[in-house]
């Protein structure tokens, strides 16, 4: 269990690290926290010719807030979010989600733009950044900047947009509004493992109705997925009205879970559509009870 | 309880103390030793090319390219170790069962099959060289599961089938008559899934040669002496010094007992080369291409009367073994313990064990658990198809203190302690009433509470019964500097044993703790012994200490005497302060008592050796029993089919306790195993024998958030030993899975019997919360509350014909005589009386009357008679009635059949005469047939397991009567049976190694005899012979 050679740059600026991976035509591999990548360099899965450690660029790392959003640079340690005291006002259901992602340690070498750009489809981050409406900011040398939603940003297990000369470097959250509604939950064999089902969202509630709703699975299908027709339900329903268990029928009908050794896709599908009305249902009488 | 004896007199009393362990220091701030901060000036590295198919014809190997890369010492393939050659041991020392090397020759046989072994200046350029090697292969369909080995291919090209070992008795009538007499069958399926053992430390071995005269090996292990006996044996090394080494060692849980192929082969590259090779198994490695553990089924039934209590029960085992199993052991140490802490009367099993293209099984913290798992889950199944609470189920078979001594009929003496007593004590802590009112009150609210109860017993601290298993060795000295130096044949992996053998040797002693070191891990200090290997090392390290320091401190006592000219019983040793009794002013320290002992000998007594030393091997009883009862309460979500951990208590007896701080760690650390084993672990192969858990995201050990705090509560009754200490190390492990399991087992049996199938996942538990039967495994779940078709007891005599014989043929008296398959013959008077198929009578013997009923049919007569003397056993007679003699068998037990014969009293044909005695046959009168079998005959026999034994064999033959010798090596024995034709029977019973009975069936043809002897419960061996000249 030894990487393969490799060359190794670590540029100090984001430019400089653009102009690697431009030269290097889809040869190289960035290396922030290494908690994915570390493990397959070590198990030879995966053997980049050049590793750009992205660890030592200036300005990588930080948050921000405005009225409208929350931008997370690419290179902030997860710990260090987790740590931050505004982001838990501003961005509830980010930090909820951000304490489940592997375990105290290595969340202290992790980052938020490695955890959202590897993809994984039963990681919290990535579901996190589609529930949430997150805006992922992408630089390249020869085309600039770009900005791609999160639930356009997937295509498969690790497979994103991202072209081989891109770098990621902040994620863009909306801000939702102290009012709405956090939902989580995660059903993981041990804490820190991937989720064998997992939910994550907000709902925004304005005069008794659903004014806005923002959800998706993690763990429930090769990319994460957002539960497009449980939200368009949910939208401008009154609470009273609302039938959380017909609405994690419509959130299971746009997953797409597999079996493998630890769980049944039959599984994942009863315990989501389970979770999902249990859930939904606890956030939004919470919501009713303090109004 | 027994007053513990031979303890220590020191001052402060060490044993029973929860002191700091002398480890922990360097454990704890990372300046522990393992093999891999061994670094050796010039030491090369190694890598594998392994098979990626689980079954294949190698066609070609081209190490062309991977020679070439710079950095590339050597590149080896079978062929080229063949210049070094190996012959695998077992644990036991004798060369395995099928022919193998260190790596892949002509086919390969699992994935991870090492076939191209690369030696290089570092580990990154033998990894780049082994990723240039190019094989082919002509792959063919693997052999992955037992259900695979029964019907597929012959993994082992020299074996005539997959299967590895059998013992037990095929369909064996006896145990089906006794199972089907119960008023309750209840079967019980368990599948354990495969485990990988997981150390914390990889395999790993630094393999440095020192000319062609010494070898030094650091190597992770269990014990560095028997790894230098086992390098010796297997590398024919008699004449090199090896000397091993392993200083700490970071878990080992019976993987490491002895180096396996990888290891191997770096020792076999280092004396190739003439210079230092390191292996270090990765974590890919480790849970792939390692030995694992477990993979087994079972199927046991247990017969219980109306009451609950036991009569019989059989089980029938498979494990698969793997392609090169560490010994191609059926595991029937599975059966030998599995009714020791429960009253079994007629115990049978049928135990296989099978090969695959899989890793071979290795050893595993108690490697017989599976007894207790299908046991104790089998008693829960039981008490639920009974309605019997589960807790009166255990004790109405619990077996007490009151019964002591025991013997099991497995043959295993219980005599100093009380399995009842320990569950009793786990009860008195936890009240099963208030827990049953909660779980009735939390099922009203849709919350699924369980209880798991769980008790065992298990023999510990193994020594004398098996070559390897030798005693353990203490040498103690007290250095000039006063302080106490031990060498010790124990080894920790994690035991302690630093801590606890120096809490021993100073309480003996009377010297302070901190004034003691231990010293082990390294074959050239103590001597050969096998260290850590079934919970052994308390009692047989613990004795050694105690006995060698008995001695070290006659030796201080003598030396003080001398110089104070005192009596040696008034020296007393204090606190490291030799004292003399009422003469406070001549208290010196042991340093200045030690000083003289050294460098003044003409101040010793005349004679004396100079120095302070002393040494004892230490060997106990064969085994020493632990027992154990365990308690476990979950909650199960039936919405996820997550198990929650609510609490979970341990009642152990493990006897004089040394440090409960350690013992708790190693009950504790059991317990995590079996959390493990019952909700995460699984080591899981697709159809195409390829590993789907290659990582610990996949292979998923619990973490600490996954084990709840134990509540530990001490039942312990000194051993009878020296210390009185029983074993701790496997306990946590073998009762644990059934604790977690039962509970919940318990939590779900509204929704009917959870099938016995590990790992029990949340899906696999949501699977039959909601019915689906067709993802589990086992036997689809019965419905709630429906028992398995349960038979009513017959009484005997119930089932009886009646009989159109003449009942005056048989009643009346008659003379009869048993002759039993060893021991003296016994004479009786019996009394039949009939009434249509009933017979009733009474047996008169010297030691007294006893009465029975059975049966008639024609002129057979059947019934069952209870004796307490010799042992607890049921007599069935089986008699035969022609004219006025009878003829037939008694069944003793599971100890054999008697002969018995009879006549009537004053009957018209004949009067009464004694059996004829055995003498022997004149050779003359075998003209007619007997004169072919008399005479002396070389018999060889061929037991399941273990060497050939050879022995000469004498017969004497009068008409149907056989008497004869057994000489062997051992011992010789007399013998009498019969002869029918050529056909020579006769039953003798044994106590070395085990207490049976033999059952011979021989035919004999011209100049050669063949046939078996059956071997109590644990199966045939087969038997040859040829008429001595």
């Amino acid at each position: 269990m030894k990487p393969a050679p490799f060359d190794y740059v670590a540029p100090g600026t984001v430019a400089e690290a653009l102009d690697v991976l431009a030269e290097a035509g889809g040869g190289a591999t960035l290396l922030a926290g290494g908690q994915t990548l570390m493990p397959l360099l070590a198990l030879r899965m995966s053997q980049p010719f050049i590793l750009v450690d992205v660890n030592r660029i200036e300005g990588f790392r930080g948050i921000s807030h405005t009225a409208e959003s929350t931008r997370v640079a690419a290179g902030t340690r997860q710990a260090v979010a987790l740590a931050d005291a505004e982001m838990k006002g501003a961005q509830p259901v980010f930090n909820l989600a951000l304490s489940h992602v592997g375990h105290y340690q290595t969340r202290n070498r992790g980052t938020i733009g490695g955890s959202v750009s590897l993809g994984e489809p039963a990681a919290e981050m990535p579901a996190t950044a589609v529930a949430l409406g997150a805006e992922i900011e992408i630089h390249s040398r020869d085309r600039g900047t770009r900005r791609v939603k999160a639930d356009e940003f997937y295509l498969g297990p690790y497979m994103t947009v991202l072209e081989p000369d891109e770098l990621v470097t902040a994620i863009h959250y909306p801000r939702w509004g102290a009012d709405a509604v956090t939902v989580f939950r995660e059903v993981a064999q041990r804490p820190g493992d991937f989720a064998l089902v997992g939910l994550v969202g907000r709902v925004a509630i304005e005069g008794g109705k659903i004014a806005r709703a923002g959800l998706a699975w993690f763990g429930m299908g090769p990319t994460p997925i957002k539960a497009r027709q449980a939200e368009q339900a949910l939208i401008g329903t009154a609470l009273s009205d609302i039938d959380p268990r017909g609405i994690a029928e419509l959130a299971i009908a746009d997953t797409d879970p597999f079996t493998d050794h630890h769980a049944t896709a039959h599984y994942r599908r009863t315990v989501g559509r389970r979770i999902f009305a249990r859930t939904l249902g606890e956030a939004l009488n919470i919501q009713q009870a303090a109004a | 309880m027994n007053a513990p004896t031979g303890l220590g007199t020191g001052a402060q009393r060490l044993i029973g103390k929860r002191v700091t362990r002398k480890e922990d220091g360097r454990l704890l701030t990372g300046k522990g030793t393992f093999v891999d901060d061994v670094a050796v000036p010039g030491m090369l590295h190694t890598a594998f090319y392994r098979s990626p198919i689980a079954r294949g014809k190698i066609l070609s190997i081209d190490v062309e390219e991977a020679r070439s890369l710079p950095g590339v010492v050597a590149v080896y393939t079978a062929e080229d170790l063949k210049k070094r050659p190996v012959v695998f041991h077992t644990f036991y020392m004798t060369p395995g069962e099928v022919p193998m090397g260190p790596l892949a020759e002509g086919d390969v046989r699992y994935v991870g099959d090492p076939v191209v072994m690369i030696v290089a200046k570092d580990r990154y350029v033998a990894e780049d060289a082994a990723g240039l090697v190019v094989v082919e292969y002509d792959e063919e369909d693997p052999v992955v599961t037992i259900a695979d080995a029964r019907k597929g291919a012959v993994v082992h090209p020299t074996t005539e089938s997959n299967v590895a070992q059998v013992m037990g008795i095929e369909d064996d009538e006896d145990i089906e008559e006794e199972l089907a007499k119960g008023a309750h069958l209840v079967t019980s399926t368990v599948i354990h899934q495969r485990i990988a053992q997981s150390p914390m430390e990889t395999r790993g071995v630094v393999s440095d040669p020192r000319g062609e005269e010494e070898l030094v090996v650091h190597i992770t292990c269990q014990s560095p002496q028997l790894v230098a006996r086992w390098l010796s044996l297997a590398l024919g090394l008699p004449d090199m010094s090896i000397r091993v080494l392993a200083k700490d060692v970071g878990g080992s849980f019976g993987l490491k007992n002895h180096p396996w192929r990888e290891e191997v082969a770096a020792i076999v590259a280092s004396l190739l080369l003439s210079r230092p090779v390191k292996w270090t198994e990765d974590r890919l490695e480790a849970l792939t291409a390692c030995n694992q553990a477990r993979e087994q089924e079972m199927t046991t039934r247990v017969a219980f009367d109306k009451d609950g209590k036991i009569l019989a029960a059989h089980a029938d085992y498979s494990s698969n073994n793997g392609c090169y199993p560490q010994g191609a052991d059926a595991n029937v140490a599975v059966h030998m313990f599995m009714w020791v802490a429960y009253r079994v009367p007629v115990p049978g099993f049928i135990t296989r064990a099978w090969y695959s293209n899989t890793p071979g099984l290795a050893a595993y913290r108690g490697p017989w658990a599976m007894e207790s798992l299908a046991r104790e889950a089998l008693f829960d199944k039981a008490a639920r198809q009974m309605k019997i609470d589960p807790v009166d189920l255990r004790r109405k078979n619990l077996i007490r203190r009151s019964e002591l001594p025991y013997s099991t009929a497995a043959g295993i003496p219980v005599d100093d302690m009380s399995p009842a007593e320990c569950f009793d004590k786990l009860l008195e802590t936890f009240d099963v009433a208030k827990f049953r009112r909660e779980q009735a009150e939390a099922r009203k609210q849709g919350r699924y509470l369980g209880l798991g109860l769980s008790a065992y017993v298990e023999p510990t601290g193994s020594a004398g019964s098996m070559a390897p298993m030798t005693g353990e060795l203490a040498q103690l000295r007290v250095e000039p500097t006063g302080k106490v130096t031990a060498m010790m044949s124990t080894h920790s992996q994690g035991h302690g044993t630093q801590t606890t053998m120096a809490q021993v040797i100073a309480d003996q002693l009377g010297v302070p703790y901190e004034d003691v070191t231990v010293f082990e891990g390294d074959s050239s200090r103590g001597g050969f012994a096998p260290g850590a290997a079934g919970s052994r090392q308390a009692v047989l390290g613990g004795g050694a200490s105690i006995k060698a320091s008995k001695l070290l401190k006659e030796k201080i006592q003598a030396v003080a005497a001398h110089l104070y000219n005192a009596n040696p019983e008034s020296v007393s040793i204090e606190n490291g302060m030799v004292k003399i009794a009422g003469a406070e002013e001549m208290t010196r320290s042991l340093k200045e008592v030690a000083e003289i002992a050294y460098g003044e000998p003409m101040r010793l007594p005349q004679g004396m050796e100079s120095g302070l030393e002393a040494q004892y091997r230490y060997l106990p009883p064969p085994m020493t029993l632990t027992s154990a009862a365990h308690a476990c309460v979950v909650e199960v979500d039936v919405d996820t089919g997550f198990v929650k951990i609510l609490r979970w208590l341990c009642s152990e007896d493990c006897g004089m306790v040394i440090n409960p701080a350690v013992v708790e760690g190693q009950v504790a650390g059991g317990l995590a195993q079996a959390i493990g084993q019952v909700l995460l672990e699984e080591v899981h192969y697709d159809e195409r024998g390829n590993p789907t858990a290659a990582t610990f995201k996949d292979y998923m050990l619990p973490a600490i958030t996954d084990v709840p705090d134990f509540e530990y509560i001490h039942s312990n009754i000194p051993a009878n030993n020296e210390g009185g200490f029983r074993g701790v190390g496997e306990g946590g492990a073998i009762v644990g899975p059934p604790t977690l399991f039962n509970a919940i087992a318990d939590a779900l049996s509204p929704f009917g019997e959870l099938p016995v199938s590990l790992p029990v996942t949340p899906s696999k538990i949501l699977d039959f919360v909601e019915g689906r039967s067709d993802e589990a495994e086992a036997t689809p779940p019965p419905v709630a509350g429906t028992p398995e078709p349960a038979f009513d007891a017959e009484a005997p005599g119930a089932s009886a014909v009646l009989s159109g014989a003449l009942p005056l043929s048989v009643d009346g008296e008659w003379q009869v005589t048993m002759q039993p398959p060893v021991g003296p013959k016994q004479e009786m008077v019996a009394t039949f009386r009939t009434e249509g198929g009933v017979l009733t009578g009474q047996l008169a013997a010297p030691e007294g009357t006893q009465e029975f009923s059975g049966t008639v049919e024609g002129n057979r007569l059947k019934w069952e008679m209870k004796v307490t003397q010799p042992m607890p056993i049921t007599l069935k007679y089986d008699l035969t009635i022609e004219g006025d003699t009878l003829a037939g068998t008694a069944k003793l037990g599971m100890f054999g059949k008697a002969k018995v014969s009879g006549e009537r009293i004053g009957g018209a044909a004949a009067a009464p005469t004694p059996a004829p005695a055995a003498a022997p046959a004149p050779v003359a009168e075998a003209a007619t047939g007997p004169a072919a079998i008399d005479g002396n005959w070389d018999v060889v026999m061929k037991p399941p397991v273990g060497p050939e034994q050879t022995m000469v064999a004498t017969f004497h033959t009068d008409g149907g009567t056989l008497t004869g010798k057994l000489d062997a090596p051992e011992g010789a024995q007399e013998f009498s049976g019969t002869v029918e034709g050529n056909r020579l029977k006769w039953e003798m019973k044994v106590t070395q190694p085990m207490p049976i009975t033999l059952k011979y069936d021989l035919t004999i043809e011209g100049d050669t005899l063949s046939g078996t002897a059956k071997l109590g419960m644990f199966g045939k061996a087969k038997v040859q012979g040829t008429r001595a000249g």
